[in-house]
């Protein structure tokens, strides 16, 4: 007995004295290995669980306009007749609303926000760069509602004192005029279309902020260097350097003013028309489910539903539409 | 007797050669720090200047002078006379673009733009002269061509000059400052990011560009200093110590300063 556990001992004791650091080694290995393992799966997890959630809403969403779409099949898409009390539902009004609106926010937010973000970071004095951008950050935080409220009591009776003025001078020009031809309610397209281009732009304006931020000084040094004027500099280095990650800014701000409900329902004025004129009310998709939902029962409710999935395979389509821009852009440059 | 008087009151010149650039007291201040401590000295046409130093001397501030790239800073601010031709290039009137036209860059790392090969040389041309297509062509040919750079990119002028190597893309940069005939040519560190053997492509580059240029050379490198230069200026703490043929700034240096620098023993 005694003599095996000494013999145990002295076996252990060789064991620990001579292999230590190779097993040390060893376990620490697998350890690893396990550990790496284990963080692996969990970040799958987590990119799964965000494809897993958009997938299930796009999905549900199918599921729940499934009568209309059945009923109505592609005519659904196509029809510009939405009307409750006879159950005929078409969705080619709020479709037309949510693209015109955010038409009209981007054309109005982009070249602001260029100018925005080119002044803080290329022209402005440094203390001016820091309280600026700040505010502009603020923008973003507003809550919608507040837009919505803003854009109702105060922007929408300007707007209606103005449509007037902008009847008899853009409503004269030849092609464009027909847009700007209507009563002056103030509600409206342009109006909404205004209203989300201020919500849009601080998005934007800080994304190009921050992507012009890095480009390097010496790129910007090696244009003026060859003569070139600061407009030269910003338009042919500074913003093909950054170009994606502007157009991915840009494709941000459209994303948010294609979902965007409470502001533009406030001011949208809510009909299901389609005009070519830009002052006549209309209607979105997100500001069409949201006024109804409530009162909706049956195929209304189905078509409500069909109208959420719209708005996702809008927005796709809007995405892949960027996609395929940069990827032009890509072969463009040569690379 | 005249004569001798008068050269003794000259700025430091290098030689004979008529003074392509006449730098006369020039102080410059950066945030308020006193950088360059009255600079004078002539810059010989169609010859290359080097300018040694160590580290902060202000050998690159005096070159970012010449062509007024610090301009693009606030607070910075240069004092005193550059007469490039006898014009005073830093009189706020003299135009910025006439003046980088006739004076182009070549930066401490190659920065080309992120287009293609062909559009990289095109680009400074385009801001000054409108060129047929045909012309430009030929423009921007004969610029690779004399940067050494044509037979190795002549089939891929279409292609994304960050494609490539180092070497190649810093005479491109070269290419790009030539494109637009300017009469001065600044290397600021031209060789500081580059392998021994592009170095010594660039090096060759600028003893055969020297023929049409005034070369202006900054670098860290007192061999290339010797190799490639006629004149090499010595500065320290932001003054010019001594100016004078290469040859004898490293054979018999006038000044102790600049000999305990190039035997190494500070810098």
């Amino acid at each position: 007995m005694i003599d095996e556990t000494t013999r145990g001992n002295a076996l252990s004791m060789q064991a620990t004295s001579a292999e230590p650091l190779a097993r040390d080694t060893e376990h620490r290995s697998r350890a690893d290995a396990r550990h790496d393992f284990i963080f692996r799966i969990l970040l799958r997890t987590c990119a799964l669980l965000v494809l897993a959630a958009l997938l299930g809403a796009a999905l549900s969403t199918l599921w729940g306009g499934r009568d209309v779409l059945f009923k109505d099949g592609f005519k659904f898409l196509f029809s510009a007749d939405w009307n409750p009390v006879e159950d005929q539902y078409g969705a080619l009004a709020p479709i037309a609303g949510t693209l015109v609106t955010s038409l009209i926010a981007l054309v109005l937010a982009v070249p602001v926000s260029f100018g925005v973000a080119l002044f803080l970071t290329e022209i402005a004095p440094n203390w001016m760069r820091g309280p600026v951008a700040t505010a502009i950050e603020l923008l973003a935080g507003i809550p919608s509602i507040i837009y919505g409220m803003w854009g109702l009591f105060v922007f929408v009776p300007f707007m209606a004192g103005i449509e007037p003025w902008l009847n008899d001078t853009l409503g004269n020009i030849p092609v464009i005029g027909a847009l700007f031809h209507g009563p002056p309610l103030g509600l409206g397209l342009l109006t909404a279309g205004i209203v989300l281009a201020v919500m849009i732009l601080p998005f934007i304006s800080s994304v190009m902020r921050e992507v012009f931020q890095t480009v390097p000084a010496r790129l910007k040094e090696s244009s003026y260097a060859l003569g070139s004027t600061t407009w030269e500099v910003v338009w042919d280095i500074v913003l093909p350097y950054t170009r994606s990650a502007v157009i991915g800014g840009i494709f941000l701000g459209l994303g948010r003013a294609l979902g965007e409900t409470m502001a533009v329902t406030f001011v949208l004025g809510n009909s299901y028309n389609i005009t070519s004129s830009l002052l006549m009310p209309g209607t979105s998709i997100s500001s069409s489910i949201a006024n109804e939902f409530n009162e909706a029962v049956g195929l209304h409710r189905s078509a409500l539903i069909a109208l959420g999935f719209l708005l996702f395979v809008v927005t796709f389509i809007v995405l892949l539409i960027a996609r395929l821009m940069l990827r032009q852009l890509a072969r463009k440059e040569g690379r | 007797m005249n004569d001798l008087a008068a050269a003794a009151a000259a700025p430091l010149t290098g030689a004979a050669t008529p003074a392509k650039i006449k730098v006369r007291d020039v102080h410059f201040y950066y945030h308020g720090y006193h950088a360059l401590k009255g600079i004078n000295m002539d810059i010989p046409e169609k010859q290359v200047t080097a300018i040694i130093g160590p580290s902060g001397c202000g050998k690159s501030t005096l070159l970012r002078i010449f062509n007024r790239i610090y301009a693009i800073y606030p607070k910075l601010e240069a004092k005193g006379s550059i007469e490039l031709d006898g014009e005073n290039i830093l009189d706020p009137s003299y135009s910025m673009n006439r003046l980088r036209t006739k004076v182009g860059m070549v930066f401490q790392k190659p920065v080309p733009f992120p287009m293609t090969i062909f559009e990289n040389v095109a680009y400074g041309i385009r801001h000054h002269e409108r060129l047929s297509r045909a012309d430009m062509e030929i423009r921007v040919e004969q610029a690779l061509r004399s940067a050494a750079l044509w037979d190795e990119v002549k089939d891929k002028l279409k292609q994304s000059a960050l494609g490539l190597s180092g070497g190649q893309q810093q005479r491109l940069c070269i290419a790009r400052g030539i494109a637009l005939r300017p009469e001065v040519l600044l290397l600021d560190e031209p060789t500081s990011a580059l392998d021994p053997i592009a170095t010594g492509r660039i090096e060759q580059l600028v003893e055969e560009l020297k023929h049409e240029y005034t070369i202006v050379i900054v670098t860290h490198n007192m061999q290339q200093a010797a190799r490639c230069s006629d004149r090499t200026a010595f500065m320290y703490l932001g003054e010019l110590i001594e100016f004078d043929n290469t040859e004898k700034i490293f054979t018999k240096p006038g000044k102790k300063q600049t000999e305990d620098y190039i035997t190494g023993r500070f810098g």
